[in-house]
């Protein structure tokens, strides 16, 4: 009697056990062969070699950048200052990141809480994303704008115009010093770039499309009237001046590329966005810090 | 004809199910850039200059119907289809290059050079005089259908599979390609 209320129990333990296990089991997914990229901004010699052509943001072929077939060459460099010296709506959005940045910072307690040393700064664009230990994850500038806003008692919504000023504004304190994340050693920076790595190359949506199937894959490439482009070297200069979307900060920017290749797009700093974004900083590494920009 | 029926009932059931996974508003993931109670769930952000707030306005398609890059997102996607083309082909080629060229269709001139498109894409394979190669309709017809049935990393999206054409227009497309000369 005992031994068969014992199996009874036995039972009623394990059914709610597999099932999970049931549920925790990976759905089918596909995969574009991982790319083994290098950390670096110059690893994308390896992949489209056309870093030698932009690797030098001052001097810049301006014939190459004037020509619709070799301007993928330059990565859309030539949109950067200092080589293009144009005023555009990224000088506006600058100012008015600026005086939110001093409404916000009267104590000091936001660039504080921001993770600017005494103030300062300097490199902190240079610097994110970094992990969080009060949050205990990684967390992009925006989002930590967002976040010591709101502790300040003001809203700025992750890709909103007045949280991309504010990170404008603080990226433009680090113009010219080359991006430097490590991704290398263990920690929860490079489980974000690996998990970022993978994101890149899974195929989802109505396509069937991972990032990789183009920005790895078909570099050089048109698609229809645009030219596929290297991720390498992309995140320097966001967020940027565009004429659709005024000010787009790079995670606005996934959502776009997200709908334009039918695939469902996620929240401003959801986790799979900032994982995306850590591993596309990571292919920044060494190149400068460069805004305001814009782009078409 | 009783074929086409027979794929027609196939891609109705696939993108019946994609719809009957997305069909309650309140199993999307959290980090959806969704809104549950709209026709067309899917949104798109719109940025309101010196606005702290990020507008959201409705995308003109549902897309939350297939899997996205979410890590909450658990529906698997649909596996590579092998598929039987039985003859006579019945497709119209006008109807074809119609379907070739629409953005809500095949689209193919995004990666294909089609004869009078100024602006073709270069990732996939040229189709100009398409006729040369003698390809058997079948195999054109599984390659728009389903290319990972030859190729498992194609980035050619599975129009049949992903219920983006039905039977019917992709014969027309197949239709459409044979008549190139």
């Amino acid at each position: 009697m005992n031994s068969k209320l014992g199996w009874l129990l036995a039972l009623l333990l394990i059914a709610p056990i597999t099932n999970v296990m049931a549920q925790a089991e990976a759905p089918y997914r596909e995969f574009d062969p991982m790319e083994d990229y290098l950390p670096h901004v110059k690893g994308d010699l390896r992949l489209s070699g056309s870093y030698k052509h932009w690797k030098d943001p001052k001097n810049l072929d301006w014939r190459m950048a004037g020509n619709p077939d070799e301007n993928w060459k330059l990565n859309w460099k030539f949109m950067d200052p200092p080589f293009n010296a144009s005023v555009h709506g990224g000088h506006f959005a600058l100012d008015r990141g600026e005086t939110i940045f001093k409404e916000l910072n009267v104590k000091g307690r936001f660039a504080a809480c921001l993770g600017a040393r005494k103030g300062n700064l300097k490199g902190l664009r240079a610097a994110y994303p970094m992990y969080r230990p009060e949050l205990k994850q990684v967390a992009g500038l925006e989002e930590m704008i967002e976040r010591c806003a709101a502790k300040a008692g003001r809203v700025l919504q992750n890709g909103s115009y007045d949280n991309s000023a504010v990170s404008l504004y603080i990226a433009n304190q680090s113009v010219g010093m080359p991006i430097k994340i490590n991704v290398t050693s263990a920690g929860p920076l490079q489980a974000a770039y690996e998990r970022g790595r993978k994101l890149f190359h899974t195929r989802a949506g109505r396509f069937n499309l991972a990032c990789s199937s183009c920005h790895t894959y078909q570099i050089g490439l048109h698609l229809r009237g645009t030219v596929v482009t290297s991720p390498y070297g992309d995140v320097a200069h966001y967020p940027v001046y565009r004429t659709r979307y005024q000010l787009q900060s790079l995670h606005l920017r996934f959502a776009e590329c997200n709908l334009d290749t039918r695939t469902q797009p996620l929240l401003p700093g959801s986790r799979p966005y900032t994982d995306i974004e850590v591993f596309l900083t990571g292919l920044t590494n060494g190149y400068p810090v460069s805004v305001p920009s814009e782009r078409d | 004809m009783r074929t086409g029926n027979k794929f027609f009932g196939l891609t109705t059931f696939i993108v019946g199910s994609l719809l009957a996974m997305a069909a309650s508003g309140s199993d999307l993931p959290a980090d959806f850039a969704a809104n549950p109670a709209a026709v067309n769930m899917t949104q798109q952000p719109k940025v309101v200059v010196n606005s702290g707030l990020l507008e959201w306005q409705p995308f003109s398609r549902d897309l939350t119907l297939w899997p996205s890059l979410s890590y909450d997102d658990k529906r698997p996607t649909p596996k590579p289809r092998l598929v039987k083309l039985e003859e006579p082909l019945n497709g119209d080629p006008a109807r074809g290059r119609e379907l070739a060229m629409a953005r809500d269709k095949g689209y193919c001139i995004v990666c294909h050079e089609l004869p009078g498109e100024v602006w073709a894409g270069t990732v996939g394979a040229l189709l100009l005089k398409f006729k040369q190669h003698n390809y058997p309709n079948e195999l054109v017809f599984q390659q728009i259908f389903d290319s990972r049935a030859f190729n498992p990393i194609s980035v050619m999206p599975p129009y049949g599979t992903f219920g983006i054409l039905n039977e019917q227009e992709i014969r027309d497309l197949v239709a459409y390609l044979q008549s190139l000369e």
